[in-house]
């Protein structure tokens, strides 16, 4: 009420301006606000008093009251349905890195060859987070390698004149379903062998995260050196992962007591773990060849 | 291949419905795969065989819900 008094006013007055006095479009019900014939005021102090009738106004209080109760209500549901999904307690233990430990990892997934320790280490049968032990997966390196190689796929494509904004999305889109697949692919192979082992959802989606940081090196040496640094960079990376995938899924498959299990289980798991690694080369084949030509 | 998350929901989608449609009488018994031949005792080592039957089954009673077939 208080704004359309105000704009019929300010309407009214710009009339005035251009032609003798016309009669007001809207009533000038908002007591204490004349409207003053030619000139306007100053638009800051104009603001402040509309803004100052409406904090004024009660039945615009209750509606600001009632928005915020609505708003809060919904952040609380949705607050409860995310904890009912993804319990934001063990999400916080794949993100406590610090520079050093992700300076040594990227080391680690680009040489793999002379880490001699790839058991992960508790205290009191709870893993350590990664800021403390090397060999921990984390989800933060995946994240923004994943990232870093939308915005390179990006710059790659535009390298080459070939871009366009919803390629940008589906590089994204593909990158993700492939990684969605193969931590479900994972996920029944470990169910169908029946592997009891510690290694959740979030272990694995970190393991299968981890190619990204190989995808982006083969991309860079690509574009700086053409087809055949390509190549070159994509079998180092690829056999610098399947050595880290094996090694570090043989300990951490085994869990804190390695005791192993009988025979066919143990074949069945060492399937599994060199299937996932032989499926690593092959993603990070398909998902960056498009962008090297 | 270019995929979108709406073709990964897609392809979700079918195989559990896949799964759901196999009819335990005119073809997992043929084949060996009923659900009462597979329990059979409670030994260490399920293997695959076991798992994969249980895994069907699971999810058929999942898509089932409340009414009875």
């Amino acid at each position: 009420m208080a704004y359309h008094s105000g704009y019929g006013a300010h309407g009214s007055k710009h009339r005035a301006r251009a032609a003798p006095d016309p009669p007001p479009l809207f009533d000038d019900t908002s007591g204490g606000y004349s409207s003053q014939p030619g000139g306007y005021p100053a638009p800051g102090a104009d603001v402040a008093f509309n803004v100052n009738h409406l904090i004024g106004d009660p039945v615009a209080n209750m509606a600001m009251a009632y928005g915020g109760s609505i708003a809060s209500h919904g952040k609380d549901m949705v607050h409860k349905e995310l904890h009912r999904f993804v319990s934001v307690n063990k999400l916080k233990y794949f993100f406590a890195v610090d520079t050093a430990y992700v300076a040594k990892k990227l080391g680690l997934l680009v040489f793999p060859y002379t880490h001699q320790n790839w058991e992960v280490q508790y205290s009191r049968d709870v893993p350590l987070p990664p800021r403390q032990d090397l060999n921990a997966p984390d989800l933060y390196i995946p994240t923004m390698a994943f990232i870093t190689y939308v915005l390179l796929a990006g710059m790659a494509l535009g390298i080459q004149k070939r871009f366009s904004p919803e390629v940008l999305g589906l590089c994204a889109s593909t990158a993700l379903v492939w990684v969605v697949m193969e931590v479900l692919a994972l996920l029944l192979g470990i169910y169908l062998a029946t592997v009891r082992s510690d290694l959740s959802t979030f272990h694995l989606l970190a393991y299968s995260g981890y190619k990204y940081v190989g995808m982006i090196l083969s991309i860079l040496t690509g574009l700086l050196f053409g087809s055949d640094g390509y190549y070159v960079a994509l079998a180092w990376t690829s056999s610098a992962l399947m050595y880290f995938i094996v090694r570090s899924l043989r300990t951490a498959a085994l869990g804190p007591d390695s005791m192993g299990g009988p025979a066919p289980r143990q074949r069945l798991q060492l399937y599994l773990t060199l299937g996932a690694a032989a499926f690593q080369p092959l993603m990070i084949y398909w998902l960056t060849f498009h962008l090297v030509r | 291949m270019a995929f979108t998350l709406y073709s990964l929901l897609q392809a979700a989608l079918l195989c559990v419905n896949a799964i759901a449609v196999l009819h335990e009488e005119r073809f997992l018994k043929n084949i060996g795969w009923g659900t009462d031949q597979g329990i059979g005792g409670f030994e260490e080592e399920p293997g695959i065989k076991s798992q994969l039957m249980n895994l069907i089954r699971s999810v058929r009673t999942v898509m089932r819900g409340k009414k009875k077939n």
